[in-house]
């Protein structure tokens, strides 16, 4: 039960939402943000964990600047090649640098993003510091280096496609999107992943537009101390040199009418999931938030969806709803694993069904009352840990650059009503905005 | 008179129920509370042709409510506090944890008693939950991670005719055997306050703590005795099972033999160095990581574990909730290209007939050969010793994780594991550590698991089973970065000697049916 939930999870991951008391922050730990000349943010949060700190360095690029063709995956690739060395440090050197430092350290590419992390020895911080700010400045890697670990990618594709939710989110995305770099998935089309060892000298131009300091933001949680972690920054980061690249990104034209993606897979729980497109993220807007909490209120284990098709009926296995941050407009996503192939189309119509009455009937004040609560105390319960805490920031500092707007995007759960609910419903959940996604064991899409 | 007090005494005895034990962490600054419920029973009690009971009744005591509220309505009453439970069963034991906020303890405790002291156990629960049970055992398992598949089957391969060696979630007949009645007598059988230990965690109360012995008092005592879990069979030679399937994009290999050590040895400290160095989890200064993913590119990371690791895939941490008294010592390599898969990237390929499963299978026992016969040096040692003791720190971050490390330590009988193992790496040395790994590792007999796909198995099959030469197939774009160093040590590798005794290519219809 818990593989498929988490499976299900893999799909329709819902945003952190916080919620906090009337006038409080919703992180209780205050943020101390240093704008430094060159363009780099740096972030220090304080909290009580003794030896402890997470340090995070927050890229603002990813898949979304992929816009050349024959180039899709290439962010991904390209914080692979960032392990691979520099002149100070050769890329066995590194290796054992971080192995002294005993941290948990990696990183991780999405749509709007590259996050780097180690969490560790807060005693060490200095080091983390010297390593991090020589890669970032001056990552010099072979030939050679750059061939071989595009392998690994194609590795990572081949682990990945095993999956069936893997080969819908790619082909969904495909057909979501027509012009938006949105169209393909981080880890990029397979064709492209094969051609990766030929793009040696795109890779170097990569490095000279992203990485640089406009881009980046450094964020350290845990056992520290602000004016400690902006000296750091100065004395490490100081020389970083300012660029002056920006990705234009194609505009996605409007969407006119409800698409189709299927991925056939006999043997294998029946998947229905209604993608519609849904806003960029934005902190002083109310749209997010009302879409969030309406996702919350109609699929969560409480919804009377949920009730109907899981317990009642027993048509569903699970299902789950959210729209994700993204910086351009996105989807959000409603995903349901069926028992039985036959009751594909019932399951969608029973979905849409209760959408659609979202559209014309408002939440009661008291239902939305109690979703507000559930996000504030999930929010409060998951700042455990200072790798949590940095994860949560890292989230709004990818779509914004900015770590307040976790507080913002609180002020703005707060204010939503149900009239908001309802203007979210009848705004972004509408067919002709919809990407229908099915797998089963049918060669084509069997519903409407 | 005498033997009526003799009488009496026994009947006393007799009926005393031990008393759970207890674990506990206050933490008088957090908001949260857990409480974590070990049950030391897991898969190993499911009776024979009943596989996946424990796991079944496990998942309908927590999704199928109390005798006061449904499902649904503890959902009702937890959904504003986002409060949250959850079970998790592994081979030897089952473990329900339970996490609040500080504000709404009082409020969930009915509900955490309730359904441990008197579930539900209605019937349209249980169908639902053994639906979706018998639904992963006989298809999610099958189509969801090559690699994880490859896991589980080894498990299936190395511990076959004993009770470890079926998945926890069980076999298809298993699952499709059980019955609610079932499940109600396996209750009664396995979950009693004597293979119970309560573990908190958090801002709570002693009184509370109090209240919560108190009233999982009301847990009777299971009725069965534990099984001892089973022991690997020991392999003879390199015997090797081929899952074959459609339509696989890799061969993911897991590999193993059995190893007489736990955490409850103090040994175990001495090969967590020796293993970090040779293949740490995620970690891209192991030696196996290096050989195959960095220098040749061949999938994305290659590990070996001295305990079971779970969830691999998806964790970079291990997770605490799996410990194990049978235990086993493991190579993962993670999805390799196929002979297919090459083909159709490279025309350079097109004449070759194995992918990269058998040639990566050698380099990791060669690596590992010639690390027990050369053992590690002094500075590798003291570099992997640091890295480990400050690395493990990081295992329990969050009040939930370091409840469930100091469960685990009680199961080995320890106080608290990840403190000892400090206290054990510190007084390390290097000779102790390569004595270590020649008492429990050798490469001569070993069981390996390869899920691949159908067009790879004939071939790769011949390959093992002939002791073929193995030749690493690059593509010409590789081929030309690579140094002399490598392609000389490339010509070694697919020699190396492996005494393959068996190799047998089961069909992906037939895994996990009974």
């Amino acid at each position: 039960m818990k593989k498929i939930i988490s499976l299900l999870l893999l799909i329709t991951i819902n945003t952190m939402v916080v919620i906090g008391g009337p006038g409080d922050k919703i992180l209780p730990y205050p943020i101390t943000q240093t704008k430094m000349a060159n363009g780099l943010n740096v972030v220090t949060v304080p909290y009580d964990s003794p030896g402890l700190a997470a340090f995070y360095i927050i890229m603002r690029v990813g898949s979304r600047d992929e816009v050349d063709a024959g180039r899709t995956g290439f962010a991904h690739f390209f914080e692979h090649m960032m392990f691979r060395g520099t002149e100070k440090y050769s890329k066995e050197a590194y290796s054992n640098a971080l192995k002294a430092i005993g941290a948990s350290a990696n990183a991780n590419t999405w749509l709007d993003r590259t996050v780097y992390h180690m969490t560790g020895n807060a005693s060490m911080l200095d080091k983390m510091f010297e390593l991090e700010a020589d890669r970032f400045m001056n990552l010099k890697y072979s030939v050679q280096d750059f061939k071989t670990e595009a392998g690994a990618v194609k590795g990572e594709y081949t682990k990945n496609s095993a999956s069936p939710y893997e080969q819908l989110d790619e082909k969904m995305n495909d057909v979501a999107f027509t012009a938006h770099t949105y169209k393909h998935t981080t880890m990029g089309f397979f064709n492209d992943v094969v051609d990766m060892p030929n793009q040696y000298d795109f890779s170097l131009q990569f490095f000279k537009n992203f990485y640089r300091p406009e881009y980046a933001t450094i964020l350290v949680v845990g056992d520290v101390n602000s004016e400690a972690v902006n000296k750091l920054a100065e004395k490490y980061f100081g020389m970083w040199q300012t660029g002056n690249y920006a990705s234009k990104i194609p505009v996605e034209p409007a969407q006119t009418e409800t698409r189709y993606a299927h991925v056939k897979v006999p043997n294998f729980p029946p998947v229905v999931s209604l993608n519609y497109k849904s806003p960029a993220f934005d902190d002083s807007k109310i749209d997010m938030p009302a879409l969030d909490l309406l996702n919350t209120i109609l699929f969560s284990e409480k919804s009377e969806l949920y009730n109907q098709l899981v317990i009642e009926e027993q048509k569903i296995r699970n299902i789950g709803g959210g729209a994700y941050n993204t910086r351009d407009p996105y989807l959000s996503m409603i995903s349901a694993s069926l028992v039985d192939e036959k009751d594909m189309q019932y399951v969608k119509d029973v979905i849409v069904k209760a959408i659609e009455k979202s559209k014309t009937t408002l939440v009661d004040a008291a239902t939305l009352e109690q979703a507000k609560m559930r996000m504030k105390y999930s929010f409060a319960m998951g700042m455990d840990s200072p790798t949590n805490i940095a994860e949560a920031l890292a989230g709004y500092i990818w779509v914004t650059g900015d770590a307040e707007s976790i507080n913002r995007s609180y002020e703005q759960y707060e204010k939503v009503s149900p009239q908001d609910l309802m203007n979210a419903a009848n705004k972004y959940y509408v067919s002709t905005g919809l990407t229908i996604g099915t797998i089963s064991g049918a060669d084509n899409c069997p519903i409407k | 008179m005498k033997k009526i007090i003799a009488i009496l005494f026994l009947f006393i005895f007799g009926l005393q129920v031990k008393a759970a034990d207890v674990v506990e962490l206050k933490l008088p600054k957090s908001d949260l509370v857990v409480v974590k419920l070990m049950f030391k029973n897991g898969s190993i009690c499911d009776p024979v042709g009943k596989e996946g009971l424990t796991s079944l009744t496990a998942s309908v005591i927590e999704g199928g409510g109390t005798s006061k509220m449904t499902s649904s309505q503890i959902k009702d009453l937890i959904y504003p506090w986002a409060a949250s439970y959850y079970a998790s069963v592994d081979k030897q034991v089952t473990v329900f944890t339970f996490e609040v906020h500080k504000d709404h303890l009082d409020k969930f405790y009915p509900v955490i008693i309730d359904l441990l002291i008197s579930p539900r156990f209605a019937d349209d629960d249980f169908s639902r939950i053994k639906s979706n049970q018998l639904n992963y055992v006989s298809e999610v398992i099958h189509s969801s991670s090559d690699e994880e598949y490859s896991k589980k089957y080894l498990e299936n391969f190395l511990f076959r005719g004993t009770n470890m060696a079926h998945l926890v979630d069980g076999t298809a007949e298993g699952v499709n055997s059980i019955t609610l009645s079932d499940v109600k007598s396996h209750y009664k059988n396995f979950f009693g306050t004597n293979n119970l230990t309560i573990g908190i965690a958090g801002n709570y109360t002693d009184a509370f703590l109090s209240k919560l012995k108190t009233d999982l008092g009301g847990l009777a005592k299971a009725e069965m005795p534990i099984p001892a879990p089973g022991i690997g069979k020991r392999p003879n030679g390199i015997q090797v099972e081929i899952v074959s399937k459609e339509n696989a994009l890799g061969s993911a290999i897991f590999a193993g033999f059995p190893m007489d050590l736990t955490r409850a040895n103090d040994d175990f400290a001495a090969l967590m160095i020796a293993n970090s160095w040779l293949g740490e989890h995620r970690k891209s200064y192991s030696r196996l990581y290096q050989k195959i993913r960095e220098q040749r590119s061949m999938n994305y990371g290659d590990y070996t574990y001295v305990e079971w690791y779970n969830n691999g895939g998806s964790n970079m941490l291990p997770r605490p909730g799996y410990p194990r008294l049978s235990n086993y010592f493991s190579i993962w390599l993670r999805p390799v290209q196929t002979a297919k898969g090459l083909k159709g990237q490279y025309s350079e390929l097109k004449d070759i007939e194995v992918g990269h499963a058998h040639y990566a299978i050698r380099m990791a026992l060669r690596e590992m050969s010639n690390m027990i016969g050369n053992g590690m040096n002094k500075e590798d040692f003291e570099l992997t010793k640091t890295f480990l003791r400050s690395y493990m720190k990081l295992y329990a971050q969050t009040p939930e994780q370091q409840l469930g490390y100091l469960l685990d330590s009680k199961f080995y009988g320890r106080k608290d594991w990840l403190k000892e193992a400090d206290a054990l790496l510190a007084n390390l040395t290097v000779e102790q550590v390569n004595a270590a790994m020649k008492k429990y590792w050798q490469t001569n007999n070993m069981f390996i698991a390869i899920v691949t796909d159908k067009s790879e198995a004939v071939p790769l099959a011949r390959s093992l089973r002939d002791n073929l030469v193995s030749p690493m197939s690059y593509s010409n774009t590789l081929k030309g970065v690579m140094t002399n160093e490598i392609l000389t040590e490339d010509k070694e590798v697919e020699k190396f000697p492996m005494k393959v005794t068996s190799v047998v290519i089961i069909d992906d219809a037939t895994t996990f049916k009974k």
